[in-house]
C-alpha cells in the first residue's frame, strides 16, 4: 500500500523521454536569505501559540541572536534597545517542520535532470540528500508563505534509500540551510501486499507478495554485516556502505522505515529491535491504527502519509485517513504528519493537521504539535525547534488568523534563527506582474 | 426471406443424415448402418414440461422417429431395456470456442508499443482490424476430439461455435458434439452473429476504451446500411458487406457484468436489433434493469470459490462485495428466472468442465426450479438458434441427441451413463455395471482374514476391509469388466502391501494374489449379507439456501433500501443562498418534492416535514465538480487525434465507491469527463451523485458538453520515445488539427442540411451519417459545449483564435493554469476558467501556474470554477475554494460560488442548480461550520430532496458493513471445514483515474508499486 505518488506527476514521469536543459539561471532568482539578527526584536499583542498545547492572548516574544530569551504576556517584555514589532490581533506561531519530502531534491517532476532523489541500485545507506539540496530551488520561497520553515529531504530509491537531512527554508546554500546533517537511514521494508494489474478487464487486485522474504533476507545480511562492521574500530578494507549505517546501531540515528501494512509494521519493527536499534521511526503507517497499542508499547512513533489521501479500500471508514493522526494521538502514540515524498504540495501541510482536528477528537492545539513538536522530537531536534520557549530558536511564524485554517493561514512575517525572511517568491513576482496588466489593486 | 433459408438448411441436414458424406470415396469397403435402436421401459423426459414414464424411444440414422408410451418396435431394431433409467436431450451450449482455431494474444507492448493506427489485416476488408463480420465459424470448424470429450462427459450435445475474438466476431455455426467429421457436425453454417466490446487480438489501437467500442460498433451499423444504400458504388469495403449479411440473424454480445450488459443491450435499441447477451453472473445486482432490457441472457456458471479468511488481517483485504457475491452468485440464475427473465446455461466460463454439475446443482439449491435448469440448457438454447425442430428436445423427427441417465438428471446420485449424438452412443459409465455391494467374509488362502464392505453408489462403490474385526483398512480398487484388482497394506506401521487381482465369481468374489514377502496366494470373498440401502433423504423438501441483501449500489456502503425524497424543513440556519440575498442568517428552508420551495427567516413546518436544527450550522448548495473522472469505466480513447464520436455516458459506473466519498465531502454533481489524451475528446456526462441509482437516474442528458485537450498530454510530451507517431507532437500541429476536423464538420453539416433540406430525395444520395463529426456538428450549432484542458497561454491563444476563424465557441477552459495571463482575452470571448487552486511544479507547462490564478481572473470577470479532476481532493473542494480566498482575496461568498454556482452556469444547468432559490433542485449540504473552514464537515448531503449522506447514518452503515463481512467470513469458514475450495484473498483496487492517464500507461506504473 505504499502511497501512490501522486499520479499526474507519475503518469509524467513514466514516458519521459526528452532530458531539458534546465538553467535556473534564467529565470528571476530567489530573494536573498534572511540576514542574522542583530538586534534583540520583540513581536506584541499576539496570539502565541507555543506549539506544545499552551496558547498566550495578547503576549510577547523576545529574541536576540536568534535564541528566544523570553515568551509571556504582553506587559512582560522588556522594550529596552529591542527592535519591538506591534503584532496587535496577529497569531504566532513556531514554524512548520515538514518531514518525509523531496524538497530540494526534486524541482519539475517531468523533467529527469532536476530529480535528483533516487539513486540506482538497492542498497545506496551511503547516498545523502544533503549534497543534493538545492537551496535555490523556486519552490522552496513557496514554501514559506504557509508557514513551513523547515523541511527533510528524503532519498526515495532501492531498498535502503540513504539518509536525510533537515533544513531551513532558507539559506545561501546546503551547507548555510541545514540544521541536522544524515539524521536518519532510509529503508522501504517489503510490502506484504502486491499489486497485480489484469490487462484483460484493466483491473488491479491486490494479493500476497510473494517475492518480500527475499528482500528481508537481504535487509537481514545485510544488518548483519553491518552491525559486525560497526562493531570494528578500524575496519579493513573500509566499506562505505556498512560505514554509513554505523549511527543507527550507535543510536545516534533513526532508522526510517517505510512500511503501511500492519504486518509490515509490526514485522520490521522487530528486525530492527533484533538489531539493538534504538530509534526506529515508522513512515507511511497507514494500518498503524490497527496496532497502536504495540506501536505505544515499543515505544515507535510514526510519520503519517498525506492524510489528504482516499482510504485503501472500499469499505473503509471514509474518513480514516483524516481521523488517523487523531486515532493514533489519542491512543498514545507520537506521530507526525507528512506529504511523504512531495514537494510543492508540502505548502498545504498545515491543512492536512487543520483537517485532522476537524474530523477527530484532537483539538488543533494539539493537531499543531503534529507538524511542530512532534516531528521536532521524532528528529532529534525539539532542543532547537518545534515550540516556542525560551532558549529555543527564534523560528517563528506570525499570521492574520489559525494558521490551520485557509481563513486563518495569511503569513505576514518568518523569522528563521531571529534572521527576518524575505516572503517574495516567484509566484508571487508573477502575481504582482499580471495585476500590474490588469490593473488589479 | 431466413425462416426458407433454415427450412431448406434443415432439410439437406437430415439427408446428409441418412447418407453420411454420399460424396465422399470411401478408404475399403461401404460399412452404412442404419442406426435403428429402440430404448424401451425409461422415464423419457421430452421437454422440461413433458415425461414419459415407462415409455419406449425408437431412432433411426441418427433421426428420433417414434417416442411414446406405446411404439410398435418394427423387425431389425435393436432394444435396449432401460429398465426405469430415464432419457433426456443432450444439452445445448451457446458460447462455445468448440472446434475453433485458437485466438492467439500476440505480446502486446503494455502500452508503450509503436502505435498501430491502421488494420494488419489483409484483403479489401473494413479499416479496423476489431471489425470482422466476415469471420465465418464454419470455414474454419474442424472437430476436436479433447473438447468434443469433454463436453460429452458432462451431458452435452450441441453448441454454438464462434470465434472469440473482436468487437464483430462475424457469424457463429451450429455444430453437434460428434466425433465424426466437420460435414455430419454442421447443423447450420451461419446460425448467428457475434459482438462483444472486447478488440481481442486487434492490435490497432482504435478503441482503447469502453465507450471508444461503443462508438466503433455504432458507427459499423450506420456505415453499413450507408454501404448498402450507395455506398458500396464509392469504396468496396468486404467487412461492410458481410455486415450486411449477418446483422439479421440472432445477435449474441458477449459481456461481462450488469452495466455493459445493459451497455450492450442499449446498442441493440438503436438498431432495432435485441442482442441475446451473455451476462457476467452479477445480474442480480441489477436486476430491474436487466429485466426491463427484455434480453434473453447466457449466463456462466463460474460461480466464485470461496476466500481464504483464516487470517483476520488477510482477510481485510477482500472487500464485502466481493464476499457478498460469493454468496450470491449461486442464487443469481434463481432470482432472474423468478423475475421471469429467460437465459440459457453456458459451461464455457468453467475452467474444469467437471464442475459442470455441481454448480448446476448449486444455482437448485439457491432456488432455481429444475425445469428451468433443464430449459436453459435445452429448449431455450435450441430457440434462440432456431433449431427448436432439430434440438433440444425428443420429438419424432428430431436429432437422435440424448442422455441416459440413472436419476433424475439434477440428483446428486446421478450417472449419466450415455450421451447419444445424432444416433451414435458414447459411453460415460457402464450401464450394465454389477452391483458388488454388500458384505463379504474375506478368506486368503482359506483361512478368514476378514470382512469386505462394500457401499455407496453402484457405479462408484465404497470398499473397506476390516481384518480381525480390528484393522479397518481402505483398500485401492478399480473394477471393470467384472475384473477386478485389489491392494491394502495389512499393518499400518509396518510397509507391505498385498496384491490382488480377482473376478465376480456367483455372489462373491475369487482370485489369486502376491503377500508383501513374495508368496503367492488365493482369495475370496463370499456375500453375507447384501446391501442394505439407506432411505433417501431428499424426499422432503431441500431447504432453499438463503442470501443476504442486495445492496444498492453493489458496495459494501451500498443501501439496503434506497433513500427516499423527502420533505424536510431545515431550521435557524446559515443560509448561502448564492443569490442577491447572500448568506442568510438564522433562516429557514423547506424543501418539497425535491424542489426548495421557500427560503426565508420564522417559516413554519409544512405537516409531515421532517425538520433539521440548523443552530450554529451553514446550509449550503451542493457542490458541483466541473472536472471529475470518477465512476467510470474507463477515461480516455486516446488512440486517434480525435474521438468527438466517443460518450462517456456509456461508460458511467454507479458503483464506484467514490460516489459515496464524494458525497461525504459535499458533492452532489460532477462533470464526467473524457481524458486529455487527445485534442479532441470525447462527450461528456454530467452526473448526480445519487448513490445506489441507475446509469439513467444519474445522468443529467440535457447537459451537452465535449473534453477537448492542448499542450503536452495531446502531443504526447511524455509517453516516451515510442510515441512519436501520431499526429501531431508540436503545439503547431494542434492548431491544423481543429482547422481540419472542423473544416470537415463545416462541411458535414451543410452536406446533410442541403439533403435534409431538399424536397424530393429520391434522386439524391443519402450523406453517410459520421457519429464524430456530428458531435463538431453541434459545437458549431451551438448544441454542445467545449470544455478544453489547457495549461499555457501560447495555446490558449491559439484555440480562441481557431474559435474565432471557424466562428465557434469555447465554453470553457479546464485547468487553465495560465489563464491569468490571458483573463482579458477570455472574459472578452465570454470563455470561463475550470482550474486549480494551488498546483504546479509537476510538469514543463506548469511551471508558471500560480495559486493566485482564480483570483486574477476573478477580478477580471472571468467566471472562475475550481475542480478536482481527482476524487481524492473532489471530496474536500470546499477547502480548495478557502484558497482563492488566502491567495488573492476572493471574497468568501464569491470563493463559495466557485464550487457551486459557476461550475453550473459553466455547464448550463444553473436554471435547476447552483443556488439556494425557490423551485432549484433541492441539492443541499448542511456544514457544521462555516463551509470554507478546515474544520467544516457535511453533517448530511441531499440531491433532490433525498438524502444520500448523513453523518450518523454513515457511523451506522460501518457498523453494519463489519456485521455483514463478519456474517459471511463464519459462513465462508464453515464451507471450508465442509472441503469446500478456497481463493487466495485478491483485492480489487478501487481505481482513481485522472484525465492524463492512458490506459495502459498509467496502470503499468501501479503495477510496478
Amino acid at each position: 500500500m505504499k502511497t501512490k505518488k501522486y499520479n499526474k506527476l507519475n503518469t509524467c514521469l513514466l514516458g519521459l523521454a526528452a532530458v531539458f536543459c534546465l538553467n535556473t539561471a534564467g529565470f528571476a532568482q530567489n530573494p536573498a536569505p534572511a540576514k542574522p539578527q542583530t538586534r534583540p526584536i520583540i513581536l506584541t499583542g499576539a496570539t502565541i501559540h507555543l506549539g506544545n498545547g499552551q496558547v498566550i492572548e495578547n503576549g510577547a516574544i523576545s529574541f536576540d541572536k536568534g535564541i528566544i530569551t523570553q515568551v509571556g504576556p504582553a506587559a512582560s517584555g522588556s522594550t529596552n534597545n529591542v527592535e519591538v514589532i506591534d503584532v496587535k490581533g496577529k497569531h504566532i506561531f513556531p514554524g512548520i517542520i515538514s518531514m518525509n519530502t523531496t524538497v530540494g531534491i526534486q524541482e519539475i517532476a517531468s523533467v529527469r535532470a532536476t530529480l535528483d532523489y533516487s539513486e540506482v541500485g538497492e542498497i545506496n545507506p551511503h547516498v545523502r540528500a544533503l549534497v543534493a539540496y538545492n537551496t535555490d530551488s523556486e519552490v522552496i520561497p513557496t514554501l514559506r508563505n504557509t508557514g513551513i520553515l523547515l523541511s527533510q529531504a528524503v532519498p526515495q530509491g532501492g531498498i535502503i534509500s540513504g539518509s536525510s537531512s533537515v533544513f531551513y527554508t532558507d539559506g545561501w546554500n546546503w551547507e548555510d540551510a541545514v540544521l541536522k546533517k544524515d539524521d536518519g537511514i532510509w529503508i522501504n521494508w517489503p510490502s506484504y501486499l502486491s499489486t497485480s494489474f489484469n490487462y484483460e478487464d484493466f483491473s488491479v487486485s491486490l494479493k500476497k507478495n510473494e517475492k518480500r522474504q527475499e528482500t528481508i533476507d537481504l535487509f537481514r545480511s545485510t544488518f548483519s554485516d553491518a552491525k559486525g562492521y560497526a562493531g570494528i574500530s578500524k575496519p579493513s578494507p573500509m566499506n562505505i556502505r556498512l560505514e554509513a549505517m554505523k549511527d543507527i546501531f550507535a543510536g545516534k540515528a533513526n532508522l526510517y522505515i517505510r512500511a503501511d501494512y500492519a504486518k509490515d509494521i509490526i514485522e520490521s519493527v522487530k528486525f530492527a529491535q533484533e538489531f539493538g536499534i534504538k530509534k526506529i521511526v515508522i513512515v507511511g503507517g497507514d494500518q498503524s491504527n490497527k496496532i497502536t497499542a504495540f506501536l505505544k508499547e515499543n515505544n515507535i512513533p510514526v510519520v503519517l502519509n498525506q492524510s489528504h489521501r482516499l482510504p485503501n479500500a472500499t469499505d473503509e471508514d471514509v474518513y480514516l485517513p483524516y481521523e488517523l493522526p487523531g486515532i493514533l494521538t489519542k491512543a498514545g502514540v507520537k506521530v507526525a504528519i507528512s506529504y511523504s515524498d512531495e514537494w510543492w504540495r508540502t505548502r498545504n501541510l498545515a491543512f492536512l493537521a487543520g483537517t485532522s482536528s476537524g474530523f477527530s477528537d484532537i483539538k488543533p492545539e494539539e493537531a499543531l504539535q503534529l507538524i511542530t513538536k512532534n516531528a521536532a522530537e521524532i528528529m532529534g531536534i525539539d532542543q532547537y525547534v518545534g515550540t516556542l520557549e525560551k532558549g529555543k530558536q527564534a523560528s517563528l511564524i506570525v499570521t492574520g488568523g489559525d494558521l490551520l485554517d485557509m481563513r486563518g493561514n495569511s503569513v505576514s512575517m518568518v523569522f528563521i534563527k531571529g534572521g527576518k525572511v524575505n516572503l517574495d517568491d516567484k509566484q508571487k513576482r508573477l502575481y504582482d506582474k499580471y495585476k500590474e496588466k490588469y490593473g488589479q489593486k | 426471406m431466413m425462416k426458407k433459408l433454415s427450412t431448406l438448411v434443415f432439410g439437406l441436414t437430415l439427408t446428409s443424415l441418412c447418407h453420411a458424406q454420399e460424396t465422399f470415396p470411401r478408404n475399403g469397403t461401404y460399412d452404412e448402418r442404419t442406426g435403428r435402436y429402440a430404448f424401451t421401459n425409461a422415464n423419457i423426459v421430452v421437454d422440461s414440461k413433458t415425461t414419459i414414464p415407462n415409455g419406449t424411444l425408437l431412432i433411426e440414422n441418427g433421426v428420433i422417429r417414434e417416442v411414446s408410451k406405446q411404439v410398435k418396435i418394427p423387425a431389425g431394431v435393436v432394444v435396449i431395456d432401460l429398465k426405469g433409467k430415464y432419457i433426456y436431450p443432450s444439452l445445448i451450449d451457446l458460447d462455445s470456442d468448440y472446434g475453433m482455431p485458437e485466438v492467439k494474444n500476440e505480446a502486446r507492448g503494455r502500452g508503450r508499443q509503436t502505435p498501430q493506427l491502421e488494420s494488419n489485416k489483409k484483403g479489401a476488408f473494413g479499416w479496423n482490424q476489431a471489425v470482422q463480420p466476415e469471420n465465418d465459424a464454419s470455414q474454419v470448424f474442424s472437430p476436436d476430439a479433447k473438447k468434443g470429450g469433454d463436453l460429452r462427459k458432462i451431458g452435452f450435445g450441441t453448441v454454438l461455435t464462434y470465434s472469440h475474438d473482436g468487437i464483430v466476431r462475424g457469424s457463429g455455426a451450429v455444430v453437434t458434439l460428434t466425433d465424426e467429421s466437420a460435414n455430419k457436425a454442421l447443423l447450420n453454417g451461419k446460425a448467428s452473429a457475434h459482438f462483444s466490446f472486447s478488440k481481442g487480438t486487434s492490435g490497432q489501437n482504435y478503441p482503447s476504451s469502453g465507450m471508444g467500442a461503443v462508438a466503433l460498433l455504432r458507427q459499423n451499423y450506420y456505415d453499413a446500411d450507408w454501404y448498402a444504400k450507395g455506398g458500396k458504388t464509392k469504396e468496396t469495403n468486404l467487412s461492410l458487406e458481410a455486415f450486411n449479411q449477418i446483422k439479421t440473424l440472432p445477435s449474441f454480445f458477449e459481456t461481462n457484468d450488469k452495466y455493459s450488459l445493459l451497455r450492450a443491450d442499449k446498442i441493440g435499441d438503436e438498431f432495432g436489433t435485441q442482442y441475446i447477451i451473455k451476462g457476467g453472473g452479477d445480474e442480480y445486482q441489477r436486476l430491474e434493469e436487466v429485466k426491463a432490457s427484455k434480453a434473453t441472457l447466457i449466463l456462466p456458471l463460474d460461480f466464485p470459490a470461496a476466500y481464504d479468511v483464516t487470517d483476520p488481517w488477510d482477510a481485510d483485504a477482500i472487500s464485502v462485495a466481493q464476499l457478498k457475491h460469493w454468496e450470491m452468485a449461486p442464487a443469481n440464475p434463481s432470482v432472474l428466472a423468478k423475475s421471469g427473465v429467460s437465459f440459457a446455461f453456458t459451461a464455457a466460463d468453467l475452467k474444469n468442465k467437471s464442475d459442470f454439475w455441481s454448480k448446476i446443482r448449486s444455482a437448485i439449491e439457491y432456488g432455481l426450479p429444475k425445469e428451468k435448469a433443464l430449459e436453459a440448457l435445452t429448449t431455450t438454447p435450441a430457440r434462440l438458434i432456431k433449431a427448436e425442430g432439430q434440438v433440444g428436445s425428443l420429438k419424432a423427427g428430431m436429432l437422435a441427441n440424448f442422455l441416459i441417465t440413472s436419476d433424475d438428471l439434477f440428483s446428486k446420485d446421478n450417472v449419466i451413463y450415455e450421451n447419444w449424438i445424432q444416433g451414435k452412443k458414447f459411453i460415460l459409465a457402464p450401464i450394465d455395471a454389477p452391483d458388488l455391494r454388500g458384505t463379504y467374509s474375506f478368506s486368503i488362502n482359506k483361512a478368514a482374514t476378514g470382512k469386505i464392505e462394500i457401499s455407496g453408489s453402484v457405479e462408484k462403490p465404497d470398499y473397506k476391509i476390516t481384518i480381525k474385526d480390528t484393522v479397518k483398512v481402505t483398500p485401492k480398487v478399480t473394477l471393470a469388466n467384472d475384473l477386478l484388482t485389489l491392494t491394502y497394506q495389512p499393518e499400518k506401521k509396518t510397509p507391505g502391501t498385498v496384491r490382488l487381482t480377482g473376478w465376480i465369481a456367483g455372489k462373491g468374489l475369487a482370485g489369486e494374489g502376491v503377500m508383501p514377502d513374495g508368496s503367492p496366494l488365493t482369495w475370496n470373498a463370499i456375500l453375507t449379507e447384501p446391501y442394505k440401502s439407506v432411505a433417501k433423504k431428499d424426499t422432503a423438501v431441500a431447504k432453499i439456501k438463503e442470501t443476504g441483501p442486495v445492496l444498492y449500489p453493489f458496495v459494501g456502503f451500498g443501501n439496503e433500501q434506497l433513500p427516499k425524497s423527502e420533505t424536510v424543513f431545515v431550521k435557524n440556519a446559515t443560509v448561502w443562498t448564492n443569490e442577491k440575498d447572500g448568506i442568510l442568517q438564522n433562516a429557514d428552508v423547506i424543501i418539497q418534492n425535491g424542489k426548495i420551495s421557500k427560503v426565508g427567516k420564522g417559516l413554519s413546518a409544512p405537516s409531515g416535514a421532517r425538520t433539521v436544527d440548523g443552530t450554529g450550522k451553514h446550509l449550503t448548495n451542493g457542490i458541483i465538480d466541473e472536472h471529475s473522472h470518477i465512476a467510470l469505466f474507463a477515461i480516455n480513447e486516446g488512440s486517434q487525434t480525435s474521438s468527438a464520436e466517443v460518450r462517456m455516458s456509456d461508460v458511467i459506473n454507479p458503483d464506484d465507491v467514490n460516489i459515496y466519498r464524494q458525497l461525504a465531502g459535499g458533492v452532489t454533481t460532477s462533470h464526467l469527463l473524457h481524458g486529455s489524451a487527445n485534442a479532441i475528446g470525447g462527450q461528456s456526462a454530467l452526473v448526480k451523485l445519487k448513490w445506489g441509482a441507475t446509469q439513467t437516474e444519474m445522468l443529467i442528458p440535457e447537459a451537452k458538453t465535449i473534453k477537448f485537450a492542448l499542450g503536452e498530454n495531446v502531443k504526447q510530451s511524455n509517453w516516451g520515445d515510442v510515441a512519436r507517431v501520431r499526429f501531431p507532437q508540436t503545439r503547431m500541429g494542434v492548431e491544423q488539427v481543429y482547422y481540419d476536423h472542423f473544416t470537415r464538420a463545416k462541411e458535414y453539416a451543410k452536406g446533410w442540411k442541403e439533403y435534409n433540406g431538399a424536397g424530393k430525395k429520391t434522386a439524391l444520395e443519402v450523406p453517410r451519417r459520421d457519429l464524430e463529426l456530428e458531435a463538431l456538428a453541434e459545437i458549431l450549432d451551438n448544441q454542445r459545449f467545449i470544455t478544453c484542458h489547457s495549461y499555457v497561454q501560447s495555446e490558449i491563444n491559439m484555440l480562441m483564435h481557431v474559435a474565432d476563424s471557424l466562428n465557434f465557441h469555447i465554453n470553457t477552459f479546464t485547468h487553465i493554469l495560465e489563464g491569468y495571463k490571458m483573463a482579458d482575452k477570455m472574459k472578452a470571448r465570454n470563455i470561463g476558467g475550470s482550474t486549480f487552486a494551488d498546483w504546479w511544479a509537476y510538469k514543463m507547462e506548469v511551471k508558471e501556474a500560480i495559486p493566485y490564478n482564480a483570483a486574477l481572473m476573478y477580478h477580471e470577470g472571468v467566471t472562475v470554477a475550481i475542480n478536482s479532476d481527482d476524487a481524492e481532493m473532489a471530496r474536500r473542494l470546499n477547502q480548495e475554494a478557502a484558497k482563492t480566498v488566502v491567495f488573492g482575496g476572493v471574497p468568501e461568498e464569491e470563493a463559495w460560488k466557485m464550487v457551486t454556482l459557476n461550475p453550473a452556469k459553466l455547464l448550463h444547468v444553473d436554471n435547476r442548480m447552483g443556488s439556494i432559490k425557490v423551485g432549484k433542485d433541492a441539492d443541499l449540504v448542511l456544514w457544521s461550520t462555516h463551509p470554507l473552514s478546515i474544520y467544516a464537515r457535511p453533517e448530511f448531503t441531499m440531491i433532490e430532496g433525498t438524502v444520500y449522506f448523513d453523518r450518523k447514518e454513515d457511523v451506522a452503515k460501518q457498523t453494519k458493513v463489519a456485521a455483514e463481512r463478519e456474517r459471511l467470513i463464519q459462513k465462508m469458514l464453515s464451507d471450508k471445514a465442509d472441503g469446500k475450495p478456497t481463493q487466495k484473498a485478491p483485492m480489487t483496487m478501487p481505481r482513481m483515474w485522472h484525465c492524463e492517464d492512458i490506459i495502459g500507461i498509467h496502470a503499468e506504473h501501479e503495477e510496478g508499486k
